[in-house]
């Protein structure tokens, strides 16, 4: 029973409410929120491994004083061993998945209160409850539990676009309800399958039921549970076909709010995704079917990116691509390529936040975003274009940076499995992914500036600055020693196969 | 207007307005063609991989992805036409994979 | 012919989830549009409601005065009522969320036709 574990969860859905109050005080709203988006990498960093039971029982049988009362037929069956309340499991590579997206959180909160002119409670309210959600979705064991933080998620995320005051940003996020209500309740569908079949919500105790008999593993119903909340998934990941409706929403969104967002996809891709092969590993076709979607994503959305001329909408479709990469690492299902697509996961967040926070500072001086009408910004920003170049190439896979190795994980991963087509569909999509952000480079700082585009004179705020140099640097610690993050996921990949 | 009709005219809409003039820079240019290029590629490399289930298979994709290389050229403008931003299209495709996860889990799970 | 209840449950599950496909696909109004899909989460609450039923199932309180052994086969399944409370709320607030942004859409257009306010 460790009570931080519960805590990673309640700090930041306390703190959002705190700041929904004190919604007009400009001062406190900032003290408080920098306090606590600080706090955010930090607790994960301090805890120790282990479980969490809301209820403060495990089971029965490690609980013999509820047990003592209790007839034969139930402390004798397989009910002995499920687990009684709602389960938060905490492991090394939860850690790093928190600590990650906390750091992501604290350095977008703080570009937000430094680059909005007037803080916003409310704003930093859906900030802090998206993190409190992606958090929880990543910690439960439970699968309910996990869907119902997943809708918090969700409402979290269109209301960061509804704040945003970016035009057409409410019409998106009516879409984006719209095409969720056909999309969630479906995958509660596929919870209450599960529920009705194994009579469990607990994912330990429910893969349990299906390894050891207790249900039959090839019940149609299970093939049905199974599609259900893999189309759940493909929901609130942004794979194909909700692909376009994620990077509208990126687009729509301010840069530093476009930085979380993604956060909240990719990691969102992650815990469902294990989820999937703790339950359905058994089935091959979940692989099959998961190699086969990440493929439609890295090709369906990289080729989009490459036709766009809005440069939000660029970085949007190559994040909603290289989801695609993460999932062929699940998907091909040994335990050094689930080790690789974790990796990717993590480092993929991260360039993709210094990405939208790097092209943010373009919104921020000259409110446009359309390529065809910028130009010339590398002799207004020198600086800010170098880091950016380098976001760049650490996205394309370029070493010294990190999703150089975790690529390379990826790729060695495929041609050990036997299936080097895969590699080689990687390395040409990376190929693609540095020609479209080159473009995108080109068209933003390199050519000359056009007549009739208006640059702001303020400086870019130095907590923007300092936000894109601790990206650059966690790039750079995880590129040149990629064992801190594989050694924590190792236990996980190892448990899944 | 039934079901049948509306598909008729849809599939009829995209492949009728491919003939549009509009201007075009050099750098949209460039990119539709590197994108079609990277699309056939990758498509041709994904059919490939089809040899896991029979060779057959794989072979008939092969050929069929080289006809529509051929056949159906400008596939990008086609495709960035359907994957546009109205709600009607996107509501259409998310039931379509709908349809499209739940028949190849329930049955598809049989044969792999 | 009687259906036992548990079945007509399902089948009136799936009805309301079919219908809110429906609606989500073919329904030009706003508002009917929004309250079609209401009925997906409706459905899939009932659906999950549906599946706690026991024929002659007992209330699942331990009243004082009762056994374990009459208690515990004969009580219907208490899991889905706790289940379906909090996905109502959720369904509840979603819903709220799609109507204010409704609102705003239909001061700033108009109308509430989605193929006007949503289209290209």
């Amino acid at each position: 029973m460790n009570p931080l574990i519960a805590l990673m969860v309640v700090i930041p859905i306390a703190c959002a409410l705190i700041l929904n109050l004190f919604h007009t005080k400009e001062r406190t709203v900032k003290i408080i929120a920098i306090v606590v988006a600080l706090a955010l990498p930090i607790i994960p960093l301090v805890t120790s491994y282990g479980l969490h039971y809301f209820g403060a029982y495990s089971t029965l049988a490690q609980s013999p004083t509820l047990a003592q009362g209790l007839p034969g037929f139930i402390t004798g069956s397989a009910l002995n061993l499920f687990h009684m309340g709602i389960v938060y499991s905490f492991q090394s590579a939860q850690q790093l998945f928190i600590f990650i997206i906390g750091l992501i959180a604290f350095l977008a909160i703080l570009t937000s209160l430094s680059e909005i002119k007037k803080a916003s409670g409310v704003y930093a309210y859906l900030m802090f409850m998206g993190v409190a959600a992606v958090t929880a979705v990543l910690l439960s064991d439970d699968i309910f539990n996990l869907y119902v933080f997943f809708e918090i998620a969700a409402i979290a995320q269109v209301g960061i676009v509804i704040a945003s005051k970016i035009k057409g940003n409410y019409e998106t996020a009516l879409k984006y309800m719209i095409i969720g209500s056909i999309a969630s309740p479906l995958m509660l569908l596929g919870i209450a399958l599960l529920l009705g079949v194994t009579g469990n919500v607990n994912i330990t105790d429910i893969a349990y039921s299906l390894k050891n008999g207790l249900v039959n593993p090839q019940n149609p119903v299970l093939l049905m549970a199974c599609g259900l909340i893999v189309f759940g998934w493909m929901y609130g990941s942004g794979l194909p076909p909700f692909h376009t409706i994620k990077s509208a929403l990126y687009s729509k969104a301010l840069p530093h709010g476009a930085a979380m967002l993604q956060a909240f996809s990719v990691f969102t891709l992650v815990a469902i995704g294990i989820i999937i092969l703790r339950i359905f590993s058994y089935l091959s076709f979940s692989h099959v079917f998961i190699i086969a979607i990440s493929l439609a994503a890295m090709i369906f959305s990289i080729t989009m990116a490459l036709m766009q001329t809005d440069i939000k909408r660029i970085i949007g479709y190559l994040a909603v691509g290289e989801l695609g990469y993460i999932g062929l690492g699940l998907g091909i299902g040994t335990a050094f390529s689930i080790t690789a697509g974790l990796f990717q996961a993590v480092n993929e967040a991260i360039v993709t936040a210094f990405l939208f926070i790097g092209f943010g500072t373009i919104l921020y001086k000259t409110r446009e975003s359309d390529i065809r009408k910028l130009g010339g910004m590398m002799v207004e920003m020198p600086k800010v274009a170098l880091l950016v170049l380098l976001a760049g190439l650490a996205m394309a896979g370029v070493p010294p940076f990190n999703i150089f190795q975790s690529k390379l994980m990826l790729i060695q991963a495929s041609l050990n499995a036997g299936i080097p087509e895969l590699g080689i569909i990687m390395i040409l999509l990376s190929i693609v992914t540095f020609m479209t952000f080159m473009k995108a480079f080109y068209a933003v700082y390199m050519r000359p500036k056009p007549r009739d585009l208006e640059i702001k004179n303020t400086n870019i705020p130095k907590a923007t600055i300092f936000s894109m140099v601790v990206f650059l640097i966690v790039c750079i610690i995880l590129g040149l020693f990629p064992q801190i993050a594989t050694g924590l996921l190792q236990g996980l990949a190892n448990s899944l196969i | 207007m039934s079901l049948y009709d509306i598909i008729i005219n849809r599939i009829k809409k995209v492949q009728t307005q491919g003939e549009e003039e509009e201007p075009v820079t050099s750098i949209d240019a460039s990119s539709t063609l590197a994108a079609e290029i990277t699309l056939l590629s990758s498509l041709l490399v994904a059919a490939i991989m089809l040899r896991f289930f029979s060779n057959a298979l794989m072979i008939i994709a092969v050929l069929l992805v080289i006809a529509i290389a051929v056949f159906a050229m400008p596939i990008m403008p086609k495709l960035k036409r359907e994957q546009n931003d109205s709600l009607n299209g996107m509501v259409f495709y998310v039931i379509l994979a709908l349809g499209i996860v739940t028949v190849l889990f329930y049955w598809g799970s049989l044969n792999v | 012919m009687i259906i036992d209840t548990q079945l007509a449950s399902f089948f009136t599950a799936g009805a309301l989830i079919i219908i809110g496909i429906f609606a989500a696909l073919f329904i030009d109004n706003l508002v009917k549009k929004v309250i079609g899909l209401a009925f997906i989460g409706d459905g899939a609450n009932l659906f999950i409601i549906a599946m706690g039923y026991k024929l002659n199932g007992i209330v699942y309180i331990f009243m004082p005065g009762m056994t374990i052994d009459q208690f515990a086969p004969n009580a219907s399944y208490p899991l889905p009522f706790a289940l379906v409370l909090t996905s109502i709320v959720i369904g509840a607030s979603t819903l709220a969320v799609m109507l204010g942004l409704i609102i705003l859409l239909y001061k700033k257009y108009g109308s509430v036709k989605a193929s006007k306010i949503l289209g290209e």
